[in-house]
């Protein structure tokens, strides 16, 4: 594969989409003039948190995306008349500005493009971790994602609403997960994900993302090195990688490359890596092939091997290439996993350096490998299995409300002791004990057969209705409960925003009732079923269009 | 528990038993009793090493004079000390049970680089490096020295050892390689030296094979252990390659310059000393008329372990007389060195018998057979005599000369090849003379004939037929045993043809075929998808994986592997491999996954262990045949076939099959493991590869299992991974795989145990 000198590149950063509640500031960034979109004059202004473009003349935008909605950023490649920038949203929509300016286009596209590389990562992890988050609790709950369905998707309510105070649940239950993110290590095959693909026109391209180039730094330092020195002093961020790419580095098959590749030094200091990692040998002793053989046969003794010899002068240039790519993936793999290194934080208590700890591990290696753990009788104590016998009885049994306050023996030997104490000096207050009719009656109401004690409907619904009528109750349950609890929960109205709120509420509420409750009321009757199924849900809708009614006249009064 | 095999009270240090263990534990029994030599298959991971410890030292308690010594032979450092772990925990609930305190000395024994506790010496790297500078401190001459000259150094432990070490028995008890340095800190006491002493009079040695079976190093150190002693040799499937290892000889260029310079140190130490103390060299003289009677006598009272290299007929005789004094000697070995030189100026390819060599080297250089015959034992009298300091310098004189009293002893078993350059590389002149043993039985011909009984014992033996053949010894028992499982928890599958049904196979003429590689990466990834944490893929040869590697690179099937795992590879650097076996280790340990690509016959396919998460599934791409263009194979498959009536092919299949079972065995280790066991190549169908393969594999490959698709294998291999998931516990094996003493003293139990051991 010839890379032409026309490499076209594009760094591209991938994002997932959630918008942040509200943006507060509004703090400008960077203004470009002379944009153009969609045939249009205007200025491009980049925010805090939205990049936003309006036409000339006009003080308002036509055109404004938050970063968290932008999937990504492309950009025209060098040589081509238009200088583009192009806006990928996460619904799949994009936007293009053309920049327009004919002395400084080039370098306003270039000014652009930097601070959205910096700006768009800030927005990512955030985004990225709430979708995954969302789409983890919709997969989790089959409840809630047939609520998602209800509601979000029959759009009866936006997903923004649904999500409002959900996702605050979880990020107020569980601060610490959202805290201590775990550490991602790193996918063995990073660099065959930028598999080069042509252009059409005799150049190559490579994608590049920032995970990607994350990876190659975590894996080779060297490289992260070469980075921080060169960029952006001697080379621009594109030809550093362009030269990555181009370089024997980075192609390690190939023997013969240009001399002065800056990248040479890193193979050499990988190599010294490699090197010094060989030197240091290996610290179980059971893998370490050098000390295996107990006495090697001397010098000129022995059946000879016909093992390729390592000398380079009879090598052929393709078997040195082959043994190159062997130890590239040996190195590579060595690298991977060396990332890892500093998140299992190594607690084997094994300095290398030191012989004097050699022999334990040997030993605890020597007696792991002579176990034989199914010849010896299991030493861990005895337990008693649970034998029941009648186990619903074992788990429909009290079970204590509060988490259990275990005494120690002294204190229950104390309290015995003390109320042994009052029951000596116990003496019972008569005037104040129940009649003995009414203790008698209220014993009877709580007796089998008594009032308290009647099975009031035990004729359940489950045996009177179909099975299907049930399963869609229960969605309109859950619709409406989860409706409700939105109305609900505006109250009381001391803000703009939830009045806004409630007024919506109200409707979503009656648009249920008309678009989901009432079909099924016609259903229910259609099927001669006892319409009181649905009684106690009208009942609840009642009570809160009761209230909202309460509240709106309250507030007409207030308001003349 | 306590058990009772066949009237032999034995210990066996855990609450549970396996039943293939009480049936293992039978035969050995039987074999001891016959006083023979027996060959035993077990799994690995069914507890073969305590069995063993377990009988043989219950046998030496009951019978301590029909057995002394218990020689435990293991392959690797690891597998050593792990032995030496096993038995102490043996010994400790001995004396649990019995509440006496053990009376027993049990140690390892390794090379000076895992004894040495001298802080410089101990720091060197290698091996060889540690041995000469040991040498260099300790050799006696040195140490003569020291008492006219108090400031030449020597090693205080060995000094120490020397003075007191051998006047009290090292105390009873089990030393590994740390306890012994431990021991040797604290008294200030050599650990090399020490224990090199102790084997002698302790109950149970383990050590490597080189020890017993390697001339050189078996005349230094075990000649003298006891011949009533039961020899074990563990892992042994590759102990006929251990010993040609052992007696074979290259010569290079190099060599040969490096031994012109030894010869020329000799002539001028020679010079030197004739100067300054005749009267050495005329001592030696003296002693070589007198011949080699002493080791003569030695031999023929049973008191030293034979020495190949050292044939029983020259020790009747005395050292011929043009090779007596030193300066014929070395004009002798020059004369020789300079034969050598003009052979190695050959264009083509000559091969040729012992006979033959022998016949040459008269007509040219008119050099006898005979003085040939003594060169080895001749050159370490000159060195005694000289006082050489670093005997490891004379490496090369001491390799020729060992290589002519064997060309000159055996008229058979070897063969002469030299090349003149390496196959691949016809340009470059690199001429070597292999001088290659094709016979494994002539070094381990003295074993079998010093020791009153010889177990050769592993997971994968199979066919156990074989193994008596090529080492030529009768054995009185030979036994394969399975694994009793209470699941399967070992899944063999024959992957035979890809999803578009191309053929796979590692088979050299579509060695280079894309769609294999294409369809042998397409396994690899499918796989990489659907095994949890290590994934082991052994390749035929690394040149083949390299190739292989390089192409699924160019296709881009590596990056996608990369995504469901991390990719480890062998490479030909020891060091390297280490690492990146440690690597992978930890990409299992921490939920990562990985893979690690790798060679049978490598390193790793031979003594690392995977067990567990780190080896859920092997592959095993092609069939590990050796490469069979080489000169010295096709020469020992010839003899083979003329002396032991061994077809070729059936060894290549047996050698190539015993590669292959080591390598998926790697993933087994217990009956708690599992793993997926995938032979990617159409040939392993066929019934002659898998009716090699042991049988604890074969029974579980049915007819389902058979030249799969990749996607085939895919399903089933998802199903077992589900069913294996599954919680296992003790209680699920109890009875079946898994015995308690009552269990296993019923009637039905014991009826069902004598059918585990499959009698050949």
């Amino acid at each position: 594969i010839a890379l032409s000198s026309r490499n076209i590149f594009s760094v591209a950063h991938r994002y997932m989409s959630c918008r942040p509640m509200s943006s507060l500031s509004e703090e400008v960034l960077l203004v470009v003039k002379k944009v153009r979109q969609r045939k249009q004059d205007g200025t491009l202004y980049l925010m805090a948190e939205r990049i936003a473009w309006g036409p000339e003349g006009k003080d308002r935008f036509t055109v404004s995306h938050l970063y968290a909605d932008i999937r990504c950023q492309k950009i025209s490649p060098d040589g081509k008349a238009k200088i583009q920038l192009q806006l990928v949203l996460h619904t799949g929509e994009s936007t293009t500005f053309h920049f327009s300016n004919e002395s400084s286009a080039l370098k306003d596209r270039d000014a652009a493009k930097e601070l959205l590389q910096q700006l768009l990562p800030k927005f990512k992890k955030k985004a990225n971790k709430e979708l995954e988050e969302k789409n983890r609790m919709l997969q989790e709950d089959p409840v809630l994602f047939q609520l998602y369905k209800d509601l979000v998707v029959s759009q009866v309510i936006s997903a923004d609403e649904f999500w409002a105070n959900r996702l605050g649940d979880i990020n107020n239950a569980d601060p610490t997960s959202s805290n201590n993110k775990q550490e991602v290590g790193i996918s063995g095959a990073f660099l065959a994900d930028i598999r080069p693909q042509t252009d059409g026109c005799n150049g190559l391209r490579y994608n590049l993302t920032a995970d990607i180039i994350e990876s190659i730094f975590r894996t080779y330092p060297a490289v992260k090195e070469k980075y921080s020195e060169n960029v952006p002093h001697n080379l621009t961020e594109k030809e550093f990688w362009t030269r990555f790419f181009q370089s024997h580095y980075f192609h390690r098959d190939r023997i013969n490359t240009g001399t002065q590749d800056i990248f040479s030094e890193c193979a050499k200091q990988d190599e010294k890596g490699l090197k010094s990692m060989v030197v240091q040998g290996v610290k179980n002793p059971l893998v370490d092939l050098l000390s295996l053989e107990d006495k090697t046969l001397d010098e000129g003794y022995g059946f000879c091997k016909t093992f390729p010899s390592t000398s380079n002068s009879n090598r052929t240039v393709k078997e040195s290439s082959n043994s190159a790519i062997i130890k590239r993936f040996n190195h590579h793999s060595a690298m991977v996993l060396a990332s890892l290194q500093f998140l299992t934080s190594s607690t084997d208590g094994n300095s290398r350096d030191s012989d004097f700890f050699q022999p334990p591990v040997k030993k605890v290696k020597l007696q792991e490998v002579i176990e034989y753990e199914d010849l010896q009788r299991e030493n861990r104590p005895k337990t008693v299995a649970l034998n029941l016998k009648k186990s619903d009885r074992y788990a429909h049994g009290p079970v204590p409300l509060q988490s259990q306050h275990y005494t120690t023996s002294q204190d229950i030997i104390n309290s015995v002791n003390y109320i042994r104490h009052e029951m000596l000096n116990y003496k019972p207050n008569l005037t104040q004990v129940l009649s003995s009719t009414t203790a008698s009656s209220a014993i009877a109401a709580l007796s089998p057969g008594g009032v308290l004690m009647q099975a009031a409907t035990q004729q359940a619904i489950n045996q009177m209705v179909p099975t299907e009528v049930q399963g869609e109750l229960k969605h309109l349950y859950a619709a409406a409960g989860e409706l409700l609890r939105h109305f609900w929960s505006c109250f009381p109205v001391n803000t703009p925003f939830l009045e806004e709120k409630v007024m919506k509420m109200k409707s979503n509420l009656e648009r249920f009732q008309m678009t989901k409750l009432c079909p099924f009321q016609e259903k229910i009757q259609r099927q001669y079923l006892s319409t009181n199924l649905t009684g106690h849900l009208e009942e609840m809708l009642q009570t809160a269009y009761r209230k909202f009614h309460i509240w709106q006249t309250r507030r007409m009064l207030r308001k003349t | 528990m306590k058990l009772n095999i066949e009237g032999l009270l034995v210990y066996f240090p855990y609450d549970y038993i396996y039943p293939e263990q009480y049936s293992y534990m039978l035969e050995l029994k039987r074999t001891l009793d016959a006083k023979g030599h027996g060959v035993l298959e077990m799994p690995s991971g069914t507890g073969k090493t305590i069995s063993l410890l377990s009988l043989i030292v219950a046998y030496q308690k009951a019978f301590p004079l029909e057995v002394t010594k218990l020689i435990y032979c293991s392959r690797t450092v690891p597998e050593i000390e792990k032995v030496v772990e096993e038995l102490r925990k043996l010994m400790e609930f001995y004396s649990k049970q019995t509440g006496e305190s053990n009376n027993f000395l049990a140690l390892a024994l390794s090379s000076r680089k895992n004894l040495c506790i001298h802080p410089e010496v101990s720091a060197l790297r290698f091996g060889k490096e540690v041995d000469g500078k040991c040498h260099s401190l300790t050799a006696s001459y040195i140490r003569a020295q020291r008492h006219s000259t108090p400031d030449v150094p020597v090693c205080r432990f060995y000094e120490e050892f020397d003075a007191v070490g051998r006047q009290v028995p090292l105390p009873a008890g089990i030393y590994n390689l740390d306890d012994l340095k431990d021991f040797g800190r604290r008294k200030g006491w050599c650990p090399y030296y020490l224990a090199r002493y102790s084997i002698l009079h302790a109950n149970i040695v383990v050590y490597s094979y080189h020890y017993l079976l390697d001339p050189k190093i078996a005349d230094l150190v075990s000649k003298e252990l006891a011949k009533n002693s039961v020899v074990v040799f563990d892992e042994a499937h590759n102990i006929d390659n251990v010993c040609i290892d052992s007696m074979s000889v290259n010569i290079t260029r190099r060599t040969l310059d490096r031994c012109h310079t030894n010869v020329d140190t000799l002539q001028n130490t020679i010079q030197k000393i004739k100067e300054t103390d005749a009267a050495k060299l005329k001592m030696e003289y003296r002693r070589l008329v007198e011949g080699l009677k002493e080791a003569n006598v030695a031999r023929e009272t049973d008191v030293y372990l034979a020495n190949p290299v050292l044939p029983d007929e020259i020790l009747k005789e005395a050292v011929p007389g043009n090779i007596r004094t030193a300066e014929h000697f070395v004009g002798f070995l020059k004369r020789f060195l300079e034969y050598l030189k003009s052979r190695l100026r050959v264009q083509h390819v000559v091969q040729e018998s012992a006979p033959q060599f022998l016949k040459d080297i008269f007509d040219k250089v008119c050099i006898d057979r005979k003085p040939l015959r003594f060169c080895a034992e001749r050159l370490q009298s000159l060195l005694r005599t000289l006082e050489i300091a670093d005997i490891a310098d004379f490496s090369a004189v001491t390799l020729i000369s060992n290589f002519a009293t064997l060309v000159s002893t055996y008229s058979q078993g070897f063969t002469i090849i030299i090349e003149p350059f390496e196959d691949r590389t016809p340009t470059i002149a690199n001429p070597v003379l292999h001088f290659s043993c094709m016979d494994p039985s002539i070094a381990i011909k003295p074993v079998f004939q010093r020791f009153q009984s010889v177990i050769i014992t592993s997971g994968t033996l199979s066919p156990l037929d074989i193994y008596p053949r090529i080492l030529d010894f009768r054995p009185v028992t030979m036994a394969s045993f399975t694994m009793t499982l209470a699941r399967t928890c070992l899944c063999p599958l024959i992957v035979g043809r890809g999803n578009d049904q191309v053929a796979l196979s590692s088979k050299f003429e579509t060695r280079e075929d894309f769609a294999v590689i294409r369809n042998y990466g397409n396994l690899l990834l499918e796989m990489s998808a659907i095994v949890p944490d290590g994934i082991v893929a052994f390749f035929t040869s690394y040149v083949y994986m390299e190739n292989i590697v390089a192409s699924w690179y160019e296709q881009g099937i590596l990056e996608n592997i990369q995504r469901n795992k991390l990719i480890f590879i062998e490479t030909p650097d020891a060091a390297e491999t280490s690492m990146a076996l440690e690597k992978y280790q930890e990409a299992c340990e921490n939920g990562r996954g990985a893979i690690l690509l790798s060679v049978a016959r490598g390193k790793v396919s031979e003594g690392i262990d995977f067990v567990h998460h780190f080896g859920r599934a092997v592959i095993m791409f092609g069939v590990p045949y050796v490469y069979t263009q080489s000169r010295i194979l096709k020469a020992r498959l010839e003899y083979l076939r003329d002396q032991f009536q061994i077809r070729e092919n059936d060894f290549l299949t047996f050698d190539a099959m015993r590669h292959a079972a080591q390598c998926v065995g790697r993933a087994i280790r217990g009956k708690t493991d599992y793993g997926l066991m995938i032979f990617a190549d159409k040939r392993y169908a066929r019934a002659d590869k898998r009716g090699k393969l042991p049988r604890w594999i074969q029974e579980h490959i049915n007819d389902g299992s058979l030249n799969l698709t990749v996607d085939e294998a895919v399903q089933l291999s998802k199903h077992f991974l589900r069913q294996m998931a599954q919680p296992f516990r003790q209680e699920d094996q109890l009875g079946l795989s898994l015995l308690t003493l009552e269990q296993l003293e019923s009637e039905e139990m014991l009826q069902k145990i004598a059918k585990i051991a499959h009698q050949t």
